[in-house]
């Protein structure tokens, strides 16, 4: 390959790119002392907001659920409000939700106490408190809006005007057809109205711009290549709140970045990379063998705070002859074939999934994978990959969505230790196979392809399956 | 009708209904307010349904309902009410139900405003925004145009009905100061009390409500007698609201509630209130603007005499108790805030700046009293 530096695009990445791309939705499988739960928090869209919670009990009996949030860390982290008990769902006698209140922006988690016949144990599952979307007033709300507007003001002119003319008037006496001091005094109302109605106006605007400038802004990520194919990746900050900075990044499974490279828009082929930060903002990474093409980058990073964020660009690659993949790095063609995925060896990996059931957005299901022998045997010899069972990224065709979820769900593990270390240690603990499964919610209808990398024998397997959601 | 233009006398005695409807909406909305202030320090999270808020509301819909019927009855009835009506936009009623409706429907307009902005911007973290400055006009338009129903009927009442009705007009303003003072809340707390900016907001507020109604009902201690339902309203909110038991629903909590947090303990306004109307009978006849002259910084330097002390006191192991309640404190109180370590805010910086607005003070006081003085005047002239 010849020593030429490539041109990078970056990507203006779609809102809600905060861990993960176009998924806030937080989904997270876990145990809160002896009971297995699966929560899923749908985030409010504005801060302060509302986040709704759900709570699955993985085994019968819990009796009780009570939720709590406060800030990740920081003095507030240790003074949570009265927990709220939730509600038990209607038709699901595991099932429980509630509403807990998120009041200031940055990295929160909600703590979930179950109580049973066991006693009472507690979760604490990260969720961040961004705001992502300014809502417009729906045309019915701003025409009664304006119109009373109208109403009130033209309203209030004529009240001052009959409070001059007619107000001090004895009873039955009939006021004066013309009265020159009720007219300049309803003049002079009319300015005043028309003064309060523009300063309420560029206070709406200004409070209306201070938001905008809360909204969150993601991450952009831009990269070169050089001849010998050591990429360097650079993180851009198109300027959000003072709190996001760079040179606070956590290691998640031992890795500062995970970066997926996804040729576009085929998806063909995929990589999981761990680049090396090099300085604030800056990581270097020696490309494995990649076949040339225009390529996404999702970079996932999470801040020492637990704020999980996905950096999104795009990159021109070359044919990189590369380096062997080493370490956690994996990766290469990815090219679905149905519901089972050719593997060196005469393995396969399996999706237990029936074509015929069909997935709809926003509902948390298992994805639930298999590696198997020839024979269809299962495999019997997988290892954790980076202290899990497995590895799943969900990518819309389109690009406006982009999830990196494991066995435990859809927040980093860096941040599950900020919030819980001890549920942390446990999760890695945990035993692999022979199936490994996936608590996710896919966000909007649409064609997804679904990447998954489990480690047996040694190596880190790639397979890829196709998905259409309603 | 009488030869001399008056209803007759029976009509004209009794205090009607609609007069008692805006009252207790009046009520109504400063309960409301005081305890929705109260349920943010001590609980936090609230909806739209909370008591408070429906207290709050229900003065909107009240006043609305009511003066609108009243409008739309004289309007459209041969009722003897049109001899004591003005027209608004072709509609006949008397001047005060227009203004109390106006500001019924102002408060209605708010809440699906108020709505609106939650999901816009996100739930309220500040007092002061755009739809609850709307909501606040609509309470201000419900208590005024109480104040002028009433005193277009006191006006014109003689005896014992025109007595009762100087009472209610007497409540409905002491009402006015409660909730100017409410608006003002963040800069009269205990911690303020030795800053000049706490003396400029109070003087920008009460003298014009307090000249108002001792010149709307020409009675020789109109001022005391408001400020003193002021006082003993916000004393029944500082030791009614601690009975109740109450826990912060949102974090973090830095200060463990287990009872609703009152909102502080009055102002001593009732002195300079007393000042000015013990002066008021030898300023009789003076040009309005030397009145206003005398009665501002009178009112300015009494009220410093007494406030200035008692803020000293409040900050006092004494003043630790259900009497005075500097021992209530919101759910996000940090020990290391002012009010925890019982010390003023050095609000003003320099000494340049606490004169300045101690300067501009004495000029809103001047201004307040002139204000009010001719509010006062105007109000007792008002028929209809």
């Amino acid at each position: 390959m010849s020593a030429v530096k490539v041109l990078v695009l970056s990507l203006a990445a779609a809102a809600g790119a905060f861990a993960h791309v176009g998924s806030p939705d937080v989904f997270f499988q876990g145990k809160a002392g002896p009971y297995p739960v699966l929560v899923s928090i749908r985030p409010p869209d504005v801060i302060p907001g509302i986040a709704h919670v759900q709570v699955r009990a993985l085994a019968a009996g819990v009796q009780k659920v009570e939720l709590a949030p406060t800030p990740m860390t920081g003095e507030a982290s240790k003074h949570p409000p009265v927990a709220d008990v939730a509600e038990r769902t209607p038709g699901d006698p595991n099932g429980f939700e509630g509403a807990v209140w998120l009041m200031g922006f940055g990295s929160w988690e909600v703590h979930v106490r179950v109580s049973g016949p066991a006693g009472a144990g507690e979760l604490a599952v990260p969720v961040p408190a961004i705001a992502t979307k300014a809502s417009a007033m729906q045309s019915g709300t701003g025409y009664f809006l304006f119109g009373m507007m109208l109403f009130l003001s033209v309203g209030l002119v004529a009240m001052v005007g009959a409070a001059v003319r007619e107000a001090r008037l004895e009873p039955g006496v009939a006021a004066p057809a013309w009265d020159r001091q009720a007219v300049l005094w309803m003049s002079f109302a009319a300015v005043v109205v028309t003064a309060l109605l523009w300063f309420g106006k560029n206070w709406w605007a200004d409070d209306a711009a201070t938001y905008a400038r809360r909204l969150y802004k993601p991450l952009g990520a831009s990269a070169s290549v050089d001849g010998a194919g050591h990429m360097e990746l650079r993180l851009t900050d198109p300027g959000w709140m003072a709190m996001r900075k760079l040179d606070d990044l956590a290691p998640d499974h031992g890795h500062l970045m995970h970066l997926f490279l996804i040729r576009w828009p085929a998806m063909d082929q995929v990589f999981h990379l761990h680049p090396d930060q090099m300085a604030t903002g800056y990581f270097g990474q020696d490309l494995p063998e990649v076949s040339a093409g225009q390529y996404r980058i999702y970079a996932d990073i999470v801040h020492e705070n637990g704020l999980a964020e996905t950096a999104v660009g795009e990159v021109a690659l070359p044919d990189v002859s590369g380096k062997p993949l080493s370490g956690d790095d994996a990766g290469g063609a990815a090219i679905p074939t149905g519901n089972s995925f050719a593997l060196p060896d005469g393995y396969r990996m399996v999706w237990r999934h029936d074509p015929a059931d069909k997935v709809t957005s926003k509902k948390l299901l298992l994805f639930r994978f298999a590696i198997e022998d020839a024979e269809g045997r299962p495999a019997g010899d997988l290892e954790p990959y980076m202290g899990m069972g497995g590895h799943a990224e969900f990518v819309k065709c389109d690009g406006s969505v982009f999830a990196h979820v494991h066995p435990t769900g859809s927040v980093p593990m860096a941040s599950v230790n900020v919030a819980s270390p001890e549920a942390m240690m446990a999760m890695h603990q945990m035993e692999v196979g022979p199936e490994v499964s996936f608590p996710y919610g896919i966000p909007t209808p649409g064609d997804y392809r679904i990447f998954v990398q489990m480690k047996r024998a040694g190596k880190v397997l790639t397979g890829a399956f196709d998905l259409t959601v309603k | 009708m009488t030869a001399n233009g008056l209803l007759p006398r029976s009509r004209e005695e009794g205090i009607p209904w609609f007069v008692w409807l805006a009252v207790v909406g009046v009520t109504s909305a400063m309960i409301g307010v005081h305890w929705d202030i109260s349920w943010h320090r001590s609980i936090g999270r609230d909806t739209f349904w909370t008591p408070a808020h429906i207290a709050i509301q229900l003065c909107g819909v009240i006043a609305g309902i009511t003066c609108g019927y009243l409008i739309l009855r004289t309007t459209f009835s041969r009722s003897e009410m049109r001899d004591v009506s003005v027209q608004v936009l072709g509609f006949r009623g008397p001047l005060g139900a227009f203004i109390t409706a106006w500001g019924g429907f102002t408060m209605i307009t708010s809440a699906p405003f108020d709505d609106w902005w939650h999901n816009a911007y996100g739930l309220d973290v500040k007092i002061l925004s755009p739809p609850h400055v709307v909501l606040a006009l609509g309470m201000f338009g419900v208590e005024i145009g109480a104040l002028v129903l009433i005193a277009a009927r006191m006006n014109r009442a003689s005896g014992q009905a025109k007595k009762r009705l100087e009472y209610l007009f007497f409540f409905v303003a002491a009402m006015i100061l409660v909730a100017a003072l409410v608006l003002v809340l963040e800069f009269t707390s205990r911690i303020f009390l030795h800053s000049a900016v706490c003396y400029r907001t109070v003087c920008m507020m009460v003298p014009v409500t307090l000249l108002m109604a001792a010149g709307a009902t020409g009675k020789r201690w109109g001022g005391t007698i408001v400020a003193g339902i002021y006082t003993l309203f916000v004393l029944g909110m500082e030791w009614i609201l601690p009975l109740f038991p109450a826990q912060p629903k949102l974090g973090p909590v830095l200060h463990e509630t287990t009872q609703f947090v009152p909102n502080g303990f009055p102002l001593l306004i009732l002195v300079p209130a007393l000042a000015m109307d013990l002066a008021r009978p030898f300023l009789a006849g003076w040009n309005k603007w030397l009145q206003a002259l005398v009665q501002g910084p009178l009112f300015l330097v009494t009220f410093l005499a007494v406030e200035w002390p008692f803020g000293s006191f409040l900050q006092t192991p004494a003043a630790r108790n259900a009497i005075f309640g500097s021992n209530y404190f919101e759910y996000w109180a940090s020990p290391r805030s002012y009010a925890m370590q019982y010390v003023f805010i050095p609000f003003e910086k320099t000494p340049a700046e606490f004169w300045t607005n101690m300067a501009l003070a004495l000029l809103a006081a001047v201004l307040a009293c002139r204000i009010g003085l001719a509010r006062g005047e105007w109000l007792s002239r008002v028929r209809r």
